[in-house]
């Protein structure tokens, strides 16, 4: 199903979308969709499709993982979760620097109720603490992100990063052992040689399912500052890694060497006045990608133009309306996240209230805008004072692009439906936890009288923020991490 | 060597005052959100003092957050635009209630800065202005807050530095891990360009208490800067007074300069050596004014 086109922008209140310039380079005209919105939504996820007004999702608890603890340890706080292509595993990295695989479990007719279940698939520690002692600074171990790669052959390959270094590992199965060697018995010793008097040909047994990670590639020593984006080209070959001030390509086979292909550190430190905050490659075009800043632009480039792309392709930046200025505008605006679509034709950005969607083609506003906590405009001193305000959201968009999900506060989570324009706030908490239960949406009150079951802005608790989501690549199944818990939902339908 | 004082005075154990100050702070900044009569330039005053604050404690950090950093950064130049621009326009009237020159604030020697701010009470003889103890509980609180805290002192004297400079960003960036070779120094580069400026500051630091212990000075980097500093009020236990008395200038350069190898130790950070440069130095100033 092709994606409906898009609709004028909505709360910026703009007109018209700008025609497309005559004569554009071929691969910003519309593209044929992408393979996973050619797939049948209506049948894997019963309405999650991109056609009509059938997304009316019913959010149920499907499980948690994590401890009940209220004492939060510091280590379990999770820090990036991630589906890989199928959806048949989510990864979780945390500060601790440890990587949690869990993998769907098989529609199995004897426990119909676990369909779908997620359970520990493979535990490891992917980056210790490290010291500096050049500069005399301790590198956190805590896992900025984690980023799959497109299956090839029997085992799993992802990319985790810290501030400072990228390790590629190798999650494979072993669920076959050889026995029966001649050289050596059981237990691996020798055999004394004198005692064999025939050979054998070793025969492969079943054991228990084994799953090991290993790393096969450490790419360090590339980045000065704190890498914020690992970003897995479409050529599956190159990766980019994005750091306050510059961004590296790599190449997957190659660690001693990277290619430096964005830098924005001026001469004179003093002169910075924009870092960079977020960078992904385009899901289809190898040569592109796009960076975010904190100054609330994007900037969108192809490698091909030069080597090393300090010039934009395109810029995308919103006027700022003169009607909401004040003195937190610029920090609010900044972006702390960004996203293309699956179809390739919009990205998606994150700023500390909203969400707004681009169409590629449109570079002067976005086409859509969604408010995700707007009332929380006329606290921004407190949540400057207490650095709430330099929050890091993320966003992601289901797999028909129909739908775009964002995290707030008190555990609460934004899901937008692009076609309805419809939104609902849930919540991952403990109470709402009974298997199969219906998420009911919850309400923020802004003022006046508070209605039942609605919260008031003043009692938010705003240290249980929902900063890292992510959304299965084709069901609508949702992953979120609200600090050391990790909260699945899935739609009833499915 | 704003950074030392800092770190010298939250090691004093003024921790405590800091956590009122957090206190108060997020109470103003309650007041800030909530309420519709605050004027605008005290709003704006309050956060400029907020983020001079941060900066002042990121720069304790050995890595600051650079998104952090510049953010706040870029929010205090804009401030700063907007107050030089309203300077520009109107005449610095302090009897004004939305007095346009932070200088004029209450509170704010326009000769140098005061620690020693008047407080709730005290404000109208300050400045012999009526208008400000009309503003109500939070503009005083503000105050009361400025009087007591240092680090709110601090983030004045920031401000006030800037304007002398009048050019330069609020702070440098401290870039984590800069591989250019002069980027250690941004810190000390900025300190170093105020070296002037403090000179007008320095009877900030003489409200400042100092204990009588020496070994914080250990902590503090000891550099030119201490130059212009009046340190008579460091209690040393070193000998080294004979130094200090006038003496015949042909025998003294040379006492002096033997004197020093026993003081001295290896130490940079030392207290006899910051004692007995500065000697030294009053002591080759009156070798060159009286011959």
């Amino acid at each position: 199903e092709t994606p409906k086109p898009p609709a004028a922008a909505a709360v910026c209140g703009g007109g018209g979308s700008d025609p497309v310039p005559a004569g554009a380079s071929p691969w910003w005209a519309p593209q044929p969709p992408a393979p996973h919105t050619l797939r049948d939504m209506a049948g894997v996820a019963g309405g999650g499709g991109g056609g009509g007004g059938g997304n009316d999702f019913q959010w149920c608890f499907s499980q948690v993982k994590g401890a009940i603890d209220e004492d939060v340890a510091e280590a379990d706080i999770i820090s990036t979760v991630e589906f890989n292509y199928s959806g048949d595993l989510l990864a979780t990295g945390d500060k601790g620097g440890r990587v949690v695989i869990f993998q769907r479990e098989q529609e199995n007719k004897s426990r119909p109720h676990s369909r779908g279940e997620y359970n520990v698939y493979s535990t490891f520690q992917s980056h210790e603490p490290e010291f500096d002692y050049l500069k005399s600074l301790e590198i956190e171990e805590k896992i900025n992100k984690i980023r799959w790669l497109p299956q090839q052959n029997a085992a799993h390959f992802l990319l985790s990063t810290n501030d400072k270094t990228i390790k590629l590992w190798k999650i494979s199965e072993r669920d076959k052992r050889a026995e029966g060697y001649n050289l050596k018995d059981e237990d691996g010793r020798l055999r004394d040689p004198f005692r064999i008097t025939a050979l054998r040909v070793p025969i492969l047994k079943p054991m228990d399912l084994m799953v090991e990670a290993s790393p096969r590639r450490i790419f360090a020593n590339a980045h000065t500052y704190h890498i914020n984006s690992i970003s897995v080209n479409s050529d599956h070959e190159t990766y980019l890694s994005a750091d306050d001030l510059r961004i590296n390509l790599w190449h997957l086979e190659i660690t001693d060497r990277s290619f430096n292909i964005v830098d924005i550190k001026p001469a004179n430190m003093e002169e910075l006045t924009e870092v960079i905050t977020a960078a992904e490659f385009h899901p289809h075009h190898c040569n592109v990608f796009v960076y975010s800043s904190s100054k609330g632009t994007i900037r969108l480039c192809d490698m091909r133009s030069s080597a090393l792309c300090d010039r934009h392709s395109k810029f995308f930046e919103e006027p700022e309306d003169p009607s909401s200025r004040s003195f937190f505008s610029e920090i609010i605006s900044s972006i702390s996240d960004v996203k293309f679509s699956h179809s390739g034709r919009y990205m998606m950005t994150r700023d500390y209230l909203s969400v707004k969607v681009w169409d590629l083609n449109m570079e002067n506003r976005p086409v859509e805008t969604y408010q995700v906590h707007e009332y929380l405009r006329s606290k921004l001193c407190s949540l400057y004072e207490n650095d709430c305000i330099f929050d890091k959201f993320e966003c992601c968009w289901n797999g028909s692009d129909s739908a775009i999900m964002t995290g707030s506060y008190n555990n609460f989570f934004r899901l937008f439906d692009r076609n309805t324009r419809r939104d609902i706030t849930l919540e991952a908490s403990r109470e709402s936890s009974k298997p199969r239960a219906i998420l009911k949406p919850r309400k923020v009150c802004t003022g006046g009288k508070r209605k039942k079951d609605e919260i008031s802005v003043d009692s938010l608790d705003f240290n249980k923020k929902i900063l890292h989501t992510a959304w299965h690549p084709t069901d609508n199944i949702i992953a979120v991490a609200a600090t050391n818990n990790l909260y699945i939902f899935q739609d009833k339908i499915n | 060597m704003l950074v030392a004082r800092l770190r010298f005075m939250l090691g004093r154990g003024l921790k405590r005052k800091l956590s009122d100050y957090e206190e108060n702070m997020a109470g103003l900044s309650s007041a800030f959100d909530s309420s519709r009569n605050l004027p605008y330039s005290l709003k704006r005053q309050l956060v400029l003092n907020m983020c001079l604050t941060k900066l002042q404690t990121y720069k304790m950090v050995v890595e600051p957050n650079l998104h952090r950093s510049v953010l706040i950064a870029n929010t205090v130049r804009q401030i700063q635009e907007e107050m030089r621009q309203e300077s520009s326009q109107q005449p610095v009237n302090v009897c004004n209630g939305i007095a346009p020159n932070p200088l004029s604030y209450p509170g704010i020697d326009s000769s140098g800065i005061s620690l020693h701010l008047p407080s709730g009470s005290n404000q109208q003889e300050s400045n012999g202005c009526n208008s400000w103890s009309a503003e109500g509980p939070i503009e005083n609180s503000l105050l009361m807050v400025s009087d007591d805290d240092m680090s709110s002192a601090i983030s004045s004297i920031l401000k006030d530095l800037d304007f002398m400079e009048d050019i330069s960003p609020p702070t440098s960036l401290v870039p984590a891990g800069d591989d250019e070779p002069k980027s250690p120094e941004s810190t000390c580069l900025k300190l170093e360009d105020d070296r002037q400026d403090l000179k007008g500051a320095e009877c900030v630091f003489g409200s400042f208490e100092i204990s009588n212990s020496t070994s914080y000075l250990k902590d503090l980097a000891i550099d030119d800067i201490f130059e212009d500093i009046d340190t008579s009020m460091y209690d040393s236990d070193f000998c080294v007074p004979p130094l200090m008395t006038p003496r015949p200038p042909s025998s003294a350069t040379e006492e002096t300069l033997k004197t020093f190898p026993s003081c001295n130790s290896s130490s940079a950070n030392n207290i006899p050596i910051c004692r007995t440069d500065l000697s030294e130095l009053d002591h080759i100033m009156e070798i060159l004014v009286g011959s």
